[in-house]
């Protein structure tokens, strides 16, 4: 991997050569909060925040999109919307790179989805470091760093960014700015290894994970799920702000009296009320509990079986959106010590 | 109704535009002025100038930049010629980056204070009307 720095006063010029390459979305502040949004200038970026409302999945897999449309004689009409938009996000932290490859994984998979694939081909991911809150623990699920998923990845050095170059495209727009980027020294790495370092006694939770998957088997009829689904609201609001989920909907909208319409993909969330309810009229997940089960098991069991790994990265998101305040990190304690009381 | 061609000038800096502003009507222009990249932007998309000319520090240092894709991205303002204006290269000498086309999606750069003829002849050059082709 080709390593350079970028003196950090030169940065906002960078980020103007590199709108060449697409629309440079960046995190803005509105309302005390952070959001991805294009610049119209590069003071509104703030590479500074902590997590945005939404993560940087609402780019590739939008929270309402259309996926064709049809028209009595026209037949089936493919819809490119905003697939071939280029667009350059600007600002991404690891565990949302992270979170990406997950849904790579998903997307790219088996049944790959031209419409998430077209716009990770035309979405072009500069990462940039962050510093962890109370609330990440993306350290634990291993998502603090990341090899690949983004273009080009901007590490603190003080005066400098580290620049980890990631894709052709990415060297492409080092080439583009060259004059810009120095060579890396000694020095430089020193400075690296020792923020490194430092940001890891920054983390101020710590779960372990690697036996998670077996707990969670036993662990099928605590009453713990019961108690949370007491709790729990259905809003969807975890499901929203978390980078990796991907659940969808899909319903054709006819317009009256014409026979024309479209086929719409929205965002969907099993804690929903009618998510797991099937023709017939059969719900195979009625009850709240089961639903919170559910989405808990998903992201620290099932995905595991599926893909190897969990689906949660330990971005804190929906620690903070959660109006009722159920904590994720909470639970899987909880978890851990009925188990410890069971053992003993 | 004025037929004049229509000129934006985006620039905070006041007397400069004030006195591009002058020369540019003396020379049968009509001119529109901007102080900054947002209120060019949204002048543009109103009154649909024939030809911009845009600064480049402003209220920070590159907005001229990405003022200039933002006009880039109003489908309107497309074709719309644009100048950028600004003494950035010699102020700031280590953006040793030239501003081509590929990059920037502007028609003409040149450094401040310009050649007013040579300005003049550029702006006729490009507002002048298009040869139909055979």
């Amino acid at each position: 991997m080709k390593i350079l720095k970028l003196p950090k006063d030169k940065l906002d010029y960078f980020a103007s050569v590199v709108q060449s390459f697409g629309e440079v979305h960046a995190p803005v502040e509105q309302d005390g909060k952070f959001a991805f949004k294009r610049l119209a200038r590069w003071s509104e970026a703030r590479l500074d925040y902590d997590r945005t409302i939404l993560p940087p999945k609402k780019y590739f897999l939008p929270p309402r999109e259309t996926l064709f449309q049809f028209k009595p004689g026209a037949g089936y009409i493919p819809f490119a919307g905003d697939m071939e938009k280029k667009i350059v996000l600007f600002g991404v932290h690891a565990c949302d790179v992270y979170a990406l490859n997950i849904l790579d994984m998903v997307f790219g998979g088996k049944y790959p989805d031209p419409y998430y694939l077209e716009r990770r081909k035309n979405i072009a991911i500069i990462g940039v470091e962050c510093v962890p809150d109370a609330q990440c623990f993306c350290r634990s699920m291993r998502a603090d760093f990341v090899d690949h998923g983004f273009d080009l990845f901007f590490h603190d050095i003080g005066g400098y960014y580290l620049t980890m170059v990631g894709t052709a495209l990415g060297d492409d727009m080092v080439l583009a700015t060259r004059p810009l980027f120095e060579d890396v020294g000694a020095g430089d790495i020193d400075e690296y290894k020792r923020r490194s370092g430092e940001k890891r006694k920054k983390f101020q939770i710590e779960v372990e994970i690697r036996d998670l998957p077996e707990i969670f088997e036993m662990e099928y009829a605590s009453a713990i799920w019961n108690e949370l689904g007491e709790k729990c609201l259905s809003c969807g609001s975890c499901s929203a702000v978390c980078p990796t989920c991907y659940c969808f909907d899909v319903a054709d909208d006819v317009q009256l009296g014409t026979r024309a319409g479209g086929r719409t993909r929205t965002w969907d969330s099993c804690l929903f009320a009618t998510h797991a309810l099937v023709a017939g009229g059969e719900n195979f997940r009625k009850s709240r509990s089961s639903r919170v089960k559910f989405r808990f098991y998903h992201k620290q069991r099932g995905f595991v079986a599926e893909y190897g790994r969990p689906s949660c990265v330990g971005c804190g998101r929906c620690i903070s959106a959660c109006p009722v305040k159920i904590d994720v990190i909470k639970v899987l304690d909880t978890l851990r010590e009925m188990q410890h009381v069971v053992s003993h | 109704m004025d037929l004049r061609k229509k000129i934006l000038i985006v620039d905070d800096d006041a007397d400069f535009t004030e006195s591009l502003s002058a020369f540019l009507e003396a020379k049968g222009f009509h001119t529109l002025k901007a102080r900054d990249g947002g209120e060019g932007l949204k002048i543009a998309r109103l009154q649909r100038p024939d030809l911009i000319i845009m600064d480049v520090v402003m209220n920070e240092r590159t907005e001229g930049f990405f003022t200039v894709q933002q006009l880039r991205r109003v489908p309107e303002l497309q074709a719309t010629p644009i100048f950028v204006l600004s003494s950035i290269y010699s102020t700031h000498p280590e953006f040793q980056i030239s501003p081509d086309s590929g990059w920037l999606a502007h028609d003409e750069f040149l450094s401040k204070p310009p050649d007013m003829n040579d300005l003049l002849g550029r702006i006729r050059r490009h507002l002048a009307p298009k040869e139909a082709t055979a």
